[in-house]
């Protein structure tokens, strides 16, 4: 306790020692968690907007008002023994465009003049349990163009491609770009604990002299460089925490369709996670700045 | 006992070996029974808790009163709060510093700097004090004065081990004197004198 009470109040007055040094450094540590945290949420959020755009993948199928009741149940059948096939519903003419006159009451600017005859196909909407699948699925279904059942299809692989894509993108380049900063942070650490142990190279010296054991050299150091990182932890989460909420209600606002939240309990592990790496990159890097500059 | 010899002569080199500083390139090492060469790293802050050190240029630190500076050698190896009140103020009395106890090192003269190198060094009360040239950087009447400390500290039970180029005070002492050349002991008489 009384070890430990020292090696705290050392390492404090090693950072307020040299405070110009300290706060910049704590400053470029917040920046470089604030990147993290920031690609965390994007990463996170995006992957929910990919779920919820998943659950909507639909193939409409357009079918011929000749085709025959059984080619069209024999069809349903077939595309329901996909894997990728979640469901099949079979929507008629009447059913559509009581549909459309539903949409049209609600939505103004669409006004319906004349609706004594039905210009609306029957239909056959497939649901897709994976997103991945829906150009295959699509591309197959494609096939039976022409063939007396189905007339035309219509689907949207397009936008879940697009999406996909940018979260693998981001994946990729995140843990790339996550490995630089950590390389950066790092460095920073190990910069700033190199000047201190510079800063007091005659107190060390002294310390071993009168026989100071290995905590009481190193680890004011040790503690320092974790401060320097859970300090740069807290304004990194301040700064989400002031503008989480009109950010977030920015996106909503923006993308409308979707209503993606990312959760308290995520944000706690948030939290938790940026206080964690920071405490394991100020101590460690403070650690190998530690060893190379006091060996012996 | 002295140690004496021309610069480059080994003084410091031995005084480096003996609280391991260093470590020879061959032979054994022995203090207190203990092999300095074998000796585990981090057994090395114990030794050097029964081997005080004093230098010409003090090493004391500037941002720290004397008393503060004195109390820093038992704060670092870990001893209570009581202990270190109790024994910094008894080694200040030993070397006459207590009415300049918050006194920075800036303000003090070189014999009262040295004399708190003194006691920062024996506060943890070590078996062997190692003084190397510890009046170098003094004037006589102020050298008479360090030496006269050193010899009631040797008088108290530390064994004193003073590296110097001072004949004057080596021969009035007649204290046992090693004489090292080239890394090598070359004269070693009980009550010596400077030169053979």
């Amino acid at each position: 306790m009384r070890r430990a009470g020292y090696i705290v109040s050392a390492a404090w007055q090693g950072f307020w020692r040299n405070p110009v040094m300290s706060v910049a450094s704590t400053l470029t540590v917040a920046v470089m968690l604030l990147l993290f945290a920031v690609f965390v949420m994007t990463d996170r959020g995006l992957q929910a907007a990919v779920g919820i755009l998943e659950s909507k993948v639909e193939v409409v199928l357009y079918l011929d008002d000749t085709a025959k009741p059984s080619d069209v149940l024999e069809l349903r059948r077939r595309i329901e023994n996909d894997p990728a096939v979640e469901s099949v519903v079979y929507v008629s003419k009447d059913e559509a465009l009581d549909r459309l006159k539903e949409i049209a009451r609600r939505r103004p600017e669409l006004a319906l003049e004349d609706v004594s005859t039905n210009p609306l196909p029957n239909s056959l909407e497939v649901k897709l349990g994976n997103a991945q699948e829906t150009r295959r699925v699509s591309g197959m279904l494609r096939e039976e163009i022409g063939k007396g059942v189905v007339y035309d299809l219509v689907d949207n692989p397009t936008v879940v491609d697009k999406l996909l894509t940018i979260t693998r993108v981001l994946s990729v380049g995140g843990i790339a770009v996550l490995g630089m900063m950590l390389f950066v942070t790092l460095f920073v650490i190990i910069n700033t604990i190199r000047i201190a142990v510079h800063a007091r190279r005659d107190e060390i010296e002294i310390k071993k002299l009168v026989g100071a054991t290995d905590w009481f050299v190193r680890w004011p150091f040790i503690v320092e460089g974790m401060m320097v990182g859970a300090l740069g932890a807290v304004v990194a989460l301040g700064a989400i925490a002031a503008v989480a909420g009109p950010v977030s209600n920015a996106l909503i606002g923006f993308l409308d369709i979707l209503p993606v939240s990312l959760g308290a309990n995520f944000m706690v592990q948030l939290a938790a996670g940026v206080l964690g790496f920071a405490l394991l990159v100020g101590g460690g890097g403070a650690t190998l700045s530690v060893r190379t500059h006091l060996a012996r | 006992m002295f140690i004496v010899g021309s610069s480059g002569a080994g003084k410091s080199t031995l005084n480096r070996l003996l609280i391991r500083e260093e470590l020879p390139s061959s032979g054994r090492i022995v203090i207190d029974g203990q092999d300095l060469v074998r000796m585990k790293r981090s057994q090395v802050p114990f030794l050097r808790r029964k081997v005080g050190v004093v230098f010409q240029d003090f090493k004391l630190l500037p941002n720290k009163t004397v008393a503060e500076n004195v109390a820093f050698a038992l704060i670092v190896t870990d001893h209570q709060p009581r202990a270190i009140r109790e024994e910094t103020e008894r080694t200040l009395a030993l070397v006459n510093l207590t009415h300049r106890r918050s006194h920075f090192p800036r303000e003090l003269s070189g014999g009262e700097q040295q004399r708190t190198a003194i006691a920062r060094a024996l506060v943890n009360r070590p078996r062997i004090l190692i003084a190397d040239e510890p009046t170098g950087n003094l004037d006589p009447v102020t050298t008479w004065e360090i030496i006269k400390l050193l010899i009631r500290v040797q008088e108290l039970g530390t064994t004193l081990l003073v590296s110097t180029h001072n004949a004057e005070i080596v021969n009035a002492l007649r204290q046992r004197v090693l004489h090292l050349d080239h890394g090598a002991i070359v004269r070693d008489e009980r009550e010596g004198l400077y030169a053979a």
